[in-house]
């Protein structure tokens, strides 16, 4: 158990141990990153290839080590403690099980490491077999490399929760699994993690994946992070351009827009009224209107031409795909929707996100729906 | 694994192909066995019936002969004083010295080989590890002709390569050097890091994962236990290939034992057959005294069968180790070759 904080983190790889196939050498691998993660609290870090994420990851665990600031374990400075002394426990993507020894085998290597008692081993291993649940006894016994995706992971969710870490250490732990095995593994560790209340820093590239896990959500892009807070905070507040189009989906769409008086003018010339509360913030001048799948009023407003109509009967909902002012567009509709080649659109003015036409700051978001 | 595959091999063109392979491997097979054939062939043979031409295929009379003396020499009962001028040492000796140095060499070896390569393929990165690598795969491009006299000298005044010590100076002393020539460690020490089997081992430690590496560093093992319980296990066919190269380039090796060891007591098994060939070939050339003695001995030996079916049965015995060797490491090289495509 324990807090973990990341101050003012710096990593830049110098020349030396510069890979070759790595780009963009001038921008660093971290650029000033602050995070604080409370006790027992789990963070989903999500964000797009390069962007950093696993380096954090691996700042925290005391793989990498940093160029500038400082990690925190407790109040506790940790920056130039060998990963070795850091009590963390991490989980690879490919796993990393030891492929020579046996499942116990992988499991018993720390306490090999650590000089601990025969007995201790024993137990903690009986603990461990008994939270992973049915089955996990069998794989103690077999070689790693002859157990499936799925069982190596929980071989290797086992080896990292024997050890009763400080902090757990995700770096995308389910991505290698089937999608049903995926959907059944990621509750599984939910349920785990829940029971254990150990702090966790869970990396991802899937955003689902991020808001199922994660009690806060870490958006990065290129070294920086863009916003941290609750997944609500992320879509209905995003900090900027960024972050609204990189939370959500289907995506949302960015269509450039011209306030002229009342009106909002859109590329292709269509106008639409505004309400009189958005008529009170938005400034005059040209900006980017963005818009979610359920921001737009259909059966009203102009026609556009249906390219497709995607139905989802787990989601009892059907989405229309069409083209507004040659930017791709998705409006959420019922399942039950009829089969239309023209649909009309308005904006739905309490569920649109206005951002500067010059950077990527937000000028006016709808803000937390209060649901309850 | 197969050449061919199973689907369509009874078209003609594809079995007419598999045939030719057979074939050609088969051919393979047989010009690498004769000539063990011949050399156990002829252990059997008069020493008349080596010289027979055409050459017997298959021993006329067979004669024990060869094997006999061979087997009095190795166990120091030998009759004949004479021998002694040919074979100045019982053969075991020779055996013993050999095995030895190659076993020694390995013992250092290695370990450093692979010690270097783990840390030039998981501890160092980047531009440090290119031109580590380069370092060490550099060696490689020079002929062994050209290291020849200088590591020879090396030997003379070790650490200094210049045929007398250089001074002290300001003084008439010259610096303390160690003469590691005719011992031993003349054959161990420059084998102690072999740029091949680097290579070997780098290549295959390359093809580890970091995160492996990196969840025992999270699991708490230092860099060197790492080495030994995560490393060294996943790699035990690599080592088995390398000490397999190493085992016969040592066993084998002749130029450098004949140049740095010269007592007859630390010479291994190829440089102490050499000079039984030499004094076949010289016997009854040099000046009449040392001639009559010489030819007498030779004569004698001869009767007592050695000549070239003992050179043969003495060649079958420097052969033996590799075998043995081989067959220790069997399924591991197996496993490396494939590994690694090598050979």
């Amino acid at each position: 158990m324990a807090k973990v904080e990341v101050r003012d983190v710096v990593k830049r790889y110098t020349a030396a141990q510069e890979d070759a196939s790595r780009f963009d050498r001038d921008r660093p691998a971290l650029d000033h990153i602050n995070l604080t993660i409370e006790d027992g609290e789990i963070i989903s870090i999500v964000g797009p290839s390069g962007c950093g994420k696993s380096t954090l990851l691996r700042i925290i665990a005391g793989l990498e080590s940093v160029t500038s600031g400082q990690v925190l374990y407790n109040d506790y400075d940790v920056t130039d403690v060998e990963p070795q002394l850091r009590g963390v426990g991490m989980v690879f993507q490919d796993y990393a099980l030891y492929p020579t020894m046996k499942g116990k085998g992988n499991l018993q290597y720390y306490f090999e490491v650590h000089q601990r008692t025969e007995e201790e081993m024993e137990a903690r291993t009986r603990e461990v077999a008994r939270i992973m649940g049915v089955g996990f006894d069998l794989l103690m016994g077999q070689k790693t490399d002859t157990l499936s995706g799925g069982e190596q992971q929980r071989v290797a969710i086992g080896r990292c929760i024997v050890r009763d870490p400080l902090v757990f250490l995700m770096d995308e732990p389910i991505s290698n699994l089937d999608a049903k095995l995926r959907e059944s593994t990621r509750i599984e560790i939910k349920r785990m993690l829940r029971r254990f209340k150990v702090t966790t820093v869970y990396v991802t590239h899937d955003q689902q994946e991020a808001i199922f896990m994660g009690d806060r959500i870490v958006v990065m892009r290129f070294g920086k992070i863009e916003q941290v807070g609750t997944y609500d905070d992320l879509y209905y507040t995003p900090a900027n351009l960024f972050v609204a189009t990189f939370i959500g989906s289907p995506p949302m769409s960015v269509l450039p827009v011209t306030r002229n008086g009342a009106a909002l003018v859109l590329g292709d010339g269509s106008r639409f009224e505004l309400s009189d509360e958005l008529a009170a913030v938005l400034p005059d001048g040209p900006m980017r209107l963005g818009m979610r799948a359920e921001g737009w009023l259909v059966d009203e407003g102009v026609a556009y031409p249906v390219r497709h109509i995607e139905r989802i009967p787990t989601e009892q909902a059907a989405f229309i795909h069409t083209m507004v002012d040659g930017v791709h567009v998705t409006a959420l509709v019922p399942l039950d929707y009829p089969q239309v080649d023209e649909v009309r659109l308005a904006p739905n003015w309490e569920q649109m996100y206005f951002f500067s036409a010059t950077d990527e700051s937000p000028l006016y978001t709808p803000g937390i729906p209060e649901l309850f | 694994m197969a050449l061919f595959p199973k689907v369509g091999r009874k078209q003609p063109g594809v079995r007419f192909a598999w045939y030719t392979v057979v074939a050609i491997l088969l051919l393979g097979i047989f010009l690498h066995l004769l000539p063990f054939y011949f050399m156990i062939t002829t252990s059997f043979k008069t020493t008349q019936e080596t010289f027979a031409i055409p050459p017997t295929l298959w021993p006329q009379e067979p004669s024990f002969k060869a094997w006999e003396l061979i087997f009095n020499v190795t166990t120091a009962s030998s009759s004949s004083e004479r021998i002694r001028t040919l074979l100045p040492q019982p053969m075991y000796i020779y055996f013993r010295n050999s095995m030895i140095q190659v076993l020694g060499a390995m013992a250092i070896s290695l370990p450093v080989t692979a010690f270097a390569a783990y840390a030039n393929s998981k501890l160092q990165q980047g531009r440090t590890a290119r031109w580590f690598f380069l370092f060490f795969i550099g060696t490689l491009m020079l002929p062994f002709a050209v290291t020849l006299i200088p590591s020879f000298l090396l030997t003379r005044n070790f650490p200094f390569p210049t045929p007398n010590p250089p001074l002290i100076p300001g003084t008439e002393n010259p610096f303390p050097t160690i003469r590691i020539w005719n011992t031993p460690w003349a054959i161990i020490i420059p084998a102690g890091f072999n740029a091949f089997n680097f290579l070997l081992f780098k290549g295959f430690f390359d093809t580890i994962p970091n995160s492996i590496i990196q969840a025992a560093r999270v699991d708490g093992g230092s860099e060197f236990n790492i080495f030994r319980r995560i490393v060294v296990p996943m790699s035990i066919p690599v080592f088995a290939v390398a000490a397999w190269f190493q085992f016969g380039a040592l066993w084998d090796s002749f130029l450098w034992p004949l140049v740095v060891l010269q007592s007859t007591d630390v010479i291994p098994m190829s440089v102490a057959i050499n000079n039984l060939i030499q004094a076949f070939q010289q016997a009854g050339v040099t000046n009449a005294d040392q001639a009559m003695g010489a030819s007498q001995a030779f004569q004698q030996a001869l009767d007592a069968g050695l000549s070239w079916p003992g050179l043969m049965v003495l060649g079958i015995l420097q052969t033996i180790p590799v075998f043995v060797m081989f067959i220790i490491c069997r399924e591991y090289l197996l496993k490396g070759v494939r590994l690694r495509g090598l050979k």
